[in-house]
């Protein structure tokens, strides 16, 4: 059962907590695709995401030698506001759950 | 307002507009990178896939209206501040689009790297290939001249 440390103890959460903590935390992932300019990309990253020209540039380019990039992690209805707005951009972007947390 | 005005040689544009109506023509769907969350209900599912569709067919009729008397008459097209966004959505749906309906022979790699030579693939992919480069190179336009514009807006 997953618990917090607090004061050196272990508190247990209660369960609406923990379905928070689990299930509230999405992953906006954009994946590679073979058309979009990199300078195309970087601006929509800085443009949607508002990163600066650097992470910008950064996480192109890991969608693009690696073939996807994690852009955004939070709570589910701003993970889709995102994804959809990148499509709107015409980027790959999808949604999925963060398995990490 | 800062704007560029391009030149352009219209018998050499020209067919390549056909290519981009054929594809504006089409029945407006998402673009191929459009992917609804996981588990969506259905309701989500359309208006996400409606919403979607619906830009694209905005975007590509404005791009579609550059090319109007003026540019025929004078070969030339004006990007701004006001365009320059739509504009360049736009060649991104219609470039998305021309790899699925006609690029797929080149390859991904030719694709991602402009090294694509003229290859074995009849006249209606050349002239989807030089629509595809054309729109590229539109696309470079407008990010480095009007990038930070679009950016600021």
């Amino acid at each position: 059962m997953p618990g917090a440390v607090s004061g050196g103890k272990i508190q247990v959460l209660p369960e609406e907590v923990q379905r928070v903590a689990t299930v509230g935390r999405w992953r906006v992932v954009v994946l590679n695709d073979p058309v979009n300019l990199m300078s195309y990309v970087v601006l929509v990253f800085r443009k949607v995401l508002g990163f600066d020209e650097a992470t910008a540039r950064r996480k192109m380019l890991e969608v693009h030698e690696q073939g996807r990039s994690v852009v955004w992690t939070g709570l589910r209805e701003k993970a889709e506001a995102y994804a959809f707005t990148l499509q709107e951009w015409h980027l790959s972007a999808v949604v999925e759950a963060d398995e990490a947390h | 307002m800062k704007r560029i005005e391009v030149k352009l040689a219209v018998a050499v544009v020209a067919p390549l507009l056909d290519v981009i109506r054929a594809l504006g023509e089409t029945p407006p769907v998402a673009a191929p990178g459009a992917m609804v969350p996981p588990d969506a209900d259905p309701d989500l599912r359309g208006a996400w896939l409606g919403e979607l569709a619906a830009a694209e067919a905005t975007e590509v009729r404005a791009l579609l209206a550059l090319f109007d008397e003026v540019f025929f008459r004078e070969g030339v097209v004006a990007f701004d501040a006001e365009n320059a966004e739509v504009i360049l959505r736009a060649c991104a749906v219609l470039r998305l689009r021309l790899r699925e309906s006609y690029l797929r022979a080149w390859g991904d790699d030719a694709l991602e790297s402009g090294d694509v030579e003229a290859g074995p693939f009849g006249p209606g992919g050349h002239k989807a290939m030089a629509c595809f480069l054309f729109l590229a190179t539109v696309q470079e336009l407008i990010l480095q001249h009007l990038g930070d514009n679009i950016l600021a807006n």
